[in-house]
């Protein structure tokens, strides 16, 4: 279908986008066949999303060149990409939830009548079921977005993009929230759109889907183009060492901690809107790594374990006793520290010192007076106890959280995830957006916190320091545990088989 | 890194009281007899209802909501205080104001955490209905003092001095005593203001949202409920018009001393400040002879100056905060559910 002979429709030539501080895409080269499903893939961070933005008009490039059919292509704007023809569907819709779903397709361009200048609704009603008739599936044109389950909203927004007369559509993770069955439905769409000549990028994890639908690939590494090949000249495993394909840095240091008794044990545990049946054990002394691409079920699996989100089925042991949180505060009194995914949003208390953001986790111990009034001296203890213990640098306990660094801030929630006793810590994403020197501290931190006898559950996107610093690595796809690594097992390869492809891989033995 | 204790955070906590005594400074110029012992005591003893329900609103602006039903609460304490005062005297007539505070933030607070209903819409509508409720109550007339009960104790909160301090300014004081005790030195005042500054952060330092705002709500019922001791026995009177517009004075007071519209942040000695400076501007008006409707004009310029300084203090947060203040702290769901 694509090969060397056929001219490119579109053509990216050593495209470069720096944002402050970091080079996203460095001289990347794509090209997209017209009547082609070319596969877009690489690990979190590779440079997917950026170049899809550029393509979009949402990013401008610092370097390179875009060509469209032969034509220079330089979209400043989201509109100028749809005039050109190129359709981006990005994992946020961008749709109006309480509009009919054919008011979502000709949003911005509806037919008005000649007389009394409304939209005319028969039209846009019988246009829009003929575009769902074109892709093989039946949605009501007059319901409203809100009431369509997610698959169903990604199909309006393909017909949105067929109705601007898209030439390339291209879709970012379309199966990351898809049952298995929508998933199948969707790729019948993607290939019904190649046999009306339409070109597809897709952006996905999911290797099998890459092989099922597409007929080349790329792939992306830290923002460098990698490989464009056929899929009939590949494999899962050669992608999978593709997108990997890079030294553990030996900047990761595991000091060897000997696993003590069991702290936390799941047992078939279901939560959230995908996590199932998950079982997982966390010895003292030991770090559990959960790896797995974005919206697995990371931060349902950390949530589930400190009480902010609800056990469903199974049950949760600590220390080999019946564990059932109702809320976070006794996940805390049980001594189990959390750190959020999300520092800014969910982590810190903006407005607070960074003695007061400290110790919010344990107000309840800092009491001095008549036993009810807090102690201004306790809580100076407790905040000069962890700023010696981590080196926080600030000019003093009275600081505004947001004066410190990225590093530090994350220091001071440490302190607050460890000030309730540290039998067990929770680390969402413990060096995201942290500078290079900090998260060697980090790491060194979380390896005293084990030598202290505290389990931890670590989730990191991050592979090299996931498998740099765990002792055992469980991996979740779509919300379940697709592998357990340990020892030699515990490879980039092995997580990303698992994390894409739905592989399942158990180490034989578990080491402490 | 910048010193904690800049210019700004000074003027967060200190700046109105500094304009008070700017304010308090020119006063006797533009009027001779302000300093004179009725005056002052008049100021004082005026500023105390206002103060103590700014005590409570602080918390309410602190965990970053306001309750906009405190002008019917107010009416409604007080008919049913004075109601109670006709049946049983002095203890009933406290019991049933204290009581009836309570009561309305309970109310308000289990609209907000049982049916989920923002705390802007849901005082909006509880002010409608403590007012309705206060003119049922008084379809016969305005509930009012007996002349010939003058020696009870009760009427006599309002009008008595103790050496020469009114008794409504010392209640005033010390609601503010206790207010900054909570706020500042138990692990409840702690969690308000971490919930304030960020709901979502709070969640995951085992702080419960219903339970705070339970904590609130019901404490701005308190607070009004005990206002309303000082305030009916000043002015001897009510129905269901008593005091109209006095939410939109008290969450003026509480912006104006300093408190963040946003949540997070608060200062009681601002709103003490800020509650002084309204009455001393209000007992200067007064005495200049201004038409009262041309004091509203002034209240309004006040308002307008206090949400501008929290406007140009907040004007480097984060969008959509202005929103999160209306809606209680709940950021909307971006996009269709997912």
């Amino acid at each position: 279908m694509a090969d060397s002979s056929t001219p490119a429709l579109l053509r990216v030539d050593g495209l470069t986008v720096e944002f402050p501080g970091v080079r996203a895409l460095d001289g990347v080269h794509f090209d997209v066949a017209a009547g082609e499903v070319h596969a877009l893939v690489g690990e979190n961070g590779a440079g997917k999303s950026t170049l899809l933005k550029v393509l979009g008009g949402l990013h401008q490039p610092s370097a390179g060149t875009i060509g469209l059919a032969e034509r220079p292509y330089r979209p400043r704007r989201p509109a100028d990409a749809t005039h050109a023809g190129i359709a981006v569907i990005y994992q946020e819709f961008n749709l109006y939830p309480d509009l009919t779903v054919a008011e979502n397709v000709f949003s911005g361009r509806e037919p008005f009548h000649r007389f009394h200048r409304g939209i005319r609704y028969a039209e846009i009603n019988r246009r829009a079921a003929e575009l769902f008739a074109t892709l093989g599936v039946r949605i009501d044109p007059t319901a409203p977005v809100s009431s369509l389950t997610v698959s169903e909203q990604q199909l309006v927004e393909i017909a949105k993009a067929l109705s601007v007369g898209g030439r390339i559509i291209v879709m970012d993770e379309p199966t990351a929230a898809l049952s298995a069955d929508e998933v199948t439905r969707l790729l019948d769409v993607v290939r019904r759109l190649r046999a009306e000549g339409r070109s597809v990028v897709y952006v996905s994890h999911r290797l099998d889907e890459v092989f099922a639908v597409a007929d080349r690939v790329t792939v992306l590494r830290d923002g460098r183009h990698v490989r464009t090949t056929a899929l009939a000249d590949t494999s899962p495993d050669e992608l999978v060492r593709l997108m990997v394909g890079r030294d553990v840095s030996a900047m990761f240091h595991r000091d060897d901690v000997a696993g003590g008794d069991v702290v936390l044990e799941l047992d078939q545990v279901s939560a959230g809107r995908q996590l199932r049946d998950v079982s997982i054990v966390v010895r003292a002394g030991e770090i559990v790594g959960i790896g797995g691409v974005a919206g697995a079920g990371q931060p349902e699996l950390s949530q589930v374990i400190f009480g902010a989100l609800p056990v469903k089925s199974g049950r949760m042991l600590l220390s080999g006793a019946d564990y059932r949180p109702k809320g976070p505060d006794d996940a805390m009194k049980a001594g189990i520290g959390f750190l959020h995914e999300d520092r800014k949003a969910a982590g810190i208390l903006p407005d607070l010192s960074v003695r007061h953001n400290l110790t919010v986790s344990v107000l309840d111990k800092v009491r001095g007076l008549f036993g009810r009034l807090l102690s201004p001296a306790g809580e100076l203890g407790v905040f000069d106890t962890f700023r010696k213990r981590l080196a926080i640098r600030t000019t003093g306990p009275d600081q505004l959280i947001g004066q410190l660094s990225g590093g530090n801030q994350q220091k001071v929630l440490f302190g607050r995830a460890l000030a309730p006793g540290g039998r067990l810590l929770i680390l969402n994403e413990p060096t995201r957006g942290v500078d290079i020197g900090a998260k060697v501290e980090i790491h060194h931190l979380i390896n005293e916190i084990t030598a202290d006898g505290a389990g931890v559950v670590m989730i990191s996107s991050d592979l090299p320091e996931l498998l740099g610093i765990s002792d055992r690595v469980y991996v979740l796809a779509a919300g379940r545990i697709v592998g357990h690594l340990t020892g030699d097992d515990r490879t980039e390869e092995n997580v990303m088989r698992c994390a894409t492809t739905g592989q399942r891989v158990f180490s034989a033995t578990v080491s402490g | 890194m910048k010193s904690s204790t800049s210019l700004g955070s000074l003027w967060d906590t200190w700046g109105i009281t500094a304009i008070l005594v700017l304010l308090l400074a020119v006063a006797p110029v533009l009027t001779p007899d302000f300093f004179s012992l009725d005056n002052a005591q008049s100021v004082l003893r005026e500023s105390a209802y206002l103060g103590i329900v700014a005590a409570g609103m602080t918390f309410a602006v602190a965990s970053g909501a306001f309750d906009l039903s405190v002008g019917g609460q107010l009416a409604l304490c007080s008919v049913v205080s004075l109601i109670g005062f006709a049946a049983g005297g002095t203890v009933l007539a406290i019991v049933a104001a204290l009581a009836t505070g309570l009561a309305c933030g309970l109310l308000n607070a289990s609209l907000i955490t049982r049916l989920s209903v923002p705390p802007f819409v849901a005082t909006l509508g509880t002010l409608f209905v403590f007012r309705g409720l206060s003119y049922i109550l008084t379809q016969d007339g305005p509930k009012t003092l007996p002349y010939d009960q003058i020696g009870s104790p009760f009427v006599k909160i309002g009008g008595l001095n103790v050496a020469g301090v009114p008794v409504p300014f010392v209640i005033m004081v010390g609601v503010f005593a206790a207010a900054w005790l909570l706020l500042r030195r138990t692990a409840t005042g702690r969690r308000v203001l971490a919930y304030g500054s960020s709901p979502e952060a709070a969640r995951f330092c085992g702080i419960s949202a219903n339970r705070l705002r339970l904590f609130v709500f019901a404490l701005v019922g308190v607070s009004v409920g005990i206002a309303t001791l000082t305030y009916i026995t000043r002015v001897w009177t009510a129905d269901g018009s008593a005091q109209d517009g006095f939410e939109l004075k008290v969450i003026a007071a509480v912006v104006l001393g300093g408190t963040s519209l946003k949540g997070g942040k608060a200062t009681l000695i601002g709103t003490f400040s800020a509650v002084l400076l309204i009455s001393v501007l209000n007992d200067m008006l007064v005495s200049e002879g201004v038409p009262s409707a041309y004091q509203r004009i002034v209240l309004g310029g006040v308002l307008i100056v206090a949400l501008t300084i929290d406007g140009l203090r907040t004007r480097f947060a984060a969008p959509g905060s202005l929103r999160r203040a209306l809606s209680g702290g709940r950021t909307p769901q971006p996009g269709p559910a997912r």
